[in-house]
């Protein structure tokens, strides 16, 4: 089996080779495909064009994959994910129409919400032992028709007019635009810092706080986790409210990035929320993660999707291509996982 | 270990908080980054939010425009797949490409002026296409479009006059989180409102203009449930409408179908007398006369009323001009035209 750096149980004995760690594999997959990318098309390196919108849907994207990672760690799955997105966004743009709430507060309601929903779910998976699958698929379907009947209680159509004061900032913006004298910063949209904070504590969650590695654990063996003392039920219901608070974040960044708190926010976030983590080494089975292949798995799609935006694929085309390199970049990952074990090295 | 973590932190964020509130926005460059070219360095893409029979006349309209203005070049890009985000990705991704005006149908009305402002921020020239902004405010040069609120009241009048003035309507309709969704809603419902409750709105079915089997189990499963309850089906979007002409025929239910657009099956079942009417919209004169308006504003023509709003046009066709429907279409692309010159457009001579 593979073991992850963040498994609970135990550390690789000696430092593994290079070539033999998962995240290099895709930090070089990742290298090859923006050469690539950039000798095909030199507009790959437009930094307003190409780079910095596709850092703002890396952030995007990169916190969606976080979100079903976080269940994922238990071997569970978020179905609703998109949907726990659209009910945070209505909660941030209700708080802020209504209460005419700052950025913050409507953030913060926003991420509530999310994070409410997610315990709800987690709540019923440990209290009554159905599938994740099942229960969140339920909830999905529940919240399809509770957000839109909401926009069309609370709002004209199906969005809020207007934004919290410093939002489109978060759109339109980049660090180059902010100087200290002459000195400005780097051309890196403000929505990237947000998505940092996400990723870091995840990050740090599993990695060295008790909880992320009880949950770890109880995605590992349940029963075993049971036994050694771990609040196994309460273990779930904080992962799948963490699931919801990185989905309700994720709504907001999307909400930032389009312009608007509206009901279809959310609607392309299934997909993506599972490719990025499996992408990045995630096991679907529970009990290990891994928060920076989930970074980079997110960041591979979103180069594949504009390289082949940039290269002006039709339709069918680019579906078929995108399915083809990301089968591509799956099976050189097994290629070198096979090689490790082959040598004996962990990988 | 873990102190010098915690210390590196600390003077990290401390350093970041000092760098912060040292800060300054830089002033923005004055708005004029759009700067005259020529018709042939004009590079036009058309951009529909997604695979949709109805932009398919765009490609040729485009490619027409292209031919007649003399403009350097023009795309068709439907990549899209009705996601905003994604649809954002291609515009930028053509903007990298060289192309410089754009002709956009946005995913999403609620948050399409977003997109509309980033662009024109970088000096391009934008035209909303069969499709406006929700609210009140557009931010691109000016949207061309079928005024849906104004076409889904003349189909829903046709309806009911096609019933008789009496009796129980259905309407059929695509996304209904959509504001135009909702500005259709709104079109039959005042029409319905006008017959003073004599025409009864039995049922709004949304959500099935995805493909035309979504719209052809909807219909089967109205006209099982419903069938002999209903005298008259209007359709403000194009799968429903292909599906109700066809599952209405194969039932040999006595139901009036008010079509929208012209799909070959539509205009059979017109002339067969199938279906009472359908409403038509211009893709093309939305495609033709959007581009001409894009290049001419690259040239360094400007808008009389940034934004402004233009019904590109709908039309009710029926068995009395289904032959000749097309020659009232080409006419009001022409018009629209000869506004745009006359009306909408001020370009130094």
């Amino acid at each position: 089996m593979k073991q992850e750096e963040t498994t609970p149980e135990q550390r690789p004995p000696a430092r593994l080779p290079l070539w033999a760690n998962p995240r290099i594999g895709l930090v070089v997959l990742l290298i090859a495909l923006i050469a690539l990318f950039t000798t095909l098309r030199p507009a790959f390196l437009n930094t307003q064009l190409t780079l910095v919108p596709m850092q703002a849907d890396i952030s995007v994207y990169a916190v969606v994959g976080l979100s079903q990672l976080a269940v994922l760690s238990l071997g569970h799955m978020n179905m609703a994910v998109g949907r726990m997105a659209a009910m945070s966004a209505f909660a941030s743009g209700l708080l802020h129409d209504r209460l005419d709430a700052p950025l913050l507060v409507a953030l913060a309601g926003g991420l509530a919400v999310g994070a409410l929903l997610g315990a709800l779910a987690g709540l019923v998976i440990s209290r009554t032992g159905v599938n994740s699958f099942v229960v969140t698929l339920a909830l999905d379907f529940a919240l399809i028709g509770l957000v839109s009947l909401l926009y069309a209680t609370f709002t004209d159509g199906v969005a809020f007019n207007g934004l919290p004061a410093g939002m489109s900032a978060l759109r339109t913006d980049t660090f180059a635009d902010y100087c200290a004298g002459d000195v400005c910063g780097p051309e890196i949209p403000l929505l990237a810092p947000i998505a940092l904070i996400a990723v870091l504590g995840v990050g740090l969650l599993f990695r060295w706080s008790r909880v992320g590695r009880e949950v770890l654990m109880t995605g590992a063996n349940a029963k075993a986790a049971e036994l050694s003392g771990i609040p196994v039920r309460w273990r779930v219901v904080q992962a799948h409210a963490l699931s919801g608070l990185l989905a309700g974040l994720a709504g907001f960044l999307l909400s930032a990035n389009n312009g608007s708190f509206s009901a279809g926010v959310g609607d392309g976030f299934l997909l993506p929320s599972f490719l990025a983590p499996v992408l990045g080494g995630t096991l679907l089975v529970g009990g290990a993660v891994s928060v920076l292949g989930t970074v980079l798995g997110t960041a591979i799609t979103q180069v594949i999707y504009k390289g082949l935006n940039l290269l002006q694929f039709q339709v069918d085309e680019l579906k078929l291509y995108i399915g083809l390199v990301l089968l591509a970049a799956l099976s050189l990952d097994r290629l070198r996982h096979v090689l490790a074990e082959r040598r004996g090295v962990p990988a | 270990m873990r102190p010098l973590v915690r210390l590196g932190s600390t003077v990290g964020v401390l350093a970041l908080v000092i760098a912060a509130a040292a800060c300054t926005k830089k002033e923005e460059t004055p708005d004029g980054g759009a700067t005259a070219l020529t018709a042939a360095q004009v590079k036009v893409a058309l951009v529909p939010g997604g695979a949709h029979p109805y932009f398919q006349p765009w490609k040729d309209a485009g490619g027409k425009a292209k031919t007649d203005f003399a403009f350097g070049d023009v795309t068709f890009n439907e990549t899209a797949g009705w996601d905003q985000t994604k649809q954002n990705d291609v515009l930028t991704s053509l903007a990298a490409q060289g192309y410089n005006a754009f002709g956009i149908f946005g995913v999403a009305p609620e948050s399409i002026n977003s997109t509309f402002e980033n662009l024109k921020k970088q000096g391009f020239h934008v035209g909303s296409l069969a499709s406006c902004p929700a609210g009140d405010k557009n931010l691109a040069d000016f949207c061309l479009s079928t005024d849906v609120q104004e076409a889904a009241y003349k189909a829903a009048r046709a309806a009911v006059d096609a019933m008789g003035g009496a009796g129980n309507l259905v309407h059929l309709t695509g996304n209904k989180v959509d504001s135009n969704t909702q500005r259709r809603i709104a079109g039959v419902q005042k029409a319905v409102d006008e017959t003073g409750g004599k025409v009864k709105l039995l049922d709004t079915i949304t959500d099935i203009d995805k493909d035309l089997q979504t719209a052809q189990k909807a219909v089967a499963d109205l006209l099982a449930a419903k069938g002999s309850q209903v005298n008259a089906i209007v359709t403000t979007a194009y799968n429903p409408a292909v599906a109700a002409a066809g599952g209405v025929k194969q039932a040999k239910l006595p139901i009036k179908v008010i079509a929208i657009d012209d799909d070959p099956t539509i205009i059979a079942g017109i002339k067969a007398g199938e279906v009472a009417a359908t409403v038509l919209q211009n893709p093309v004169g939305q495609a033709y006369v959007g581009s001409y308006a894009l290049v001419k504003l690259s040239e360094g023509c400007t808008m009389a009323t940034p934004g402004v709003i233009i019904d590109s046009g709908s039309f009710v066709v029926t068995t009395a001009n289904v032959a000749t429907y097309d020659n009232d279409r080409a006419a009001k692309t022409d018009s629209l035209k000869s506004d745009f010159d006359s009306k909408y457009l001020t370009c130094a001579k």
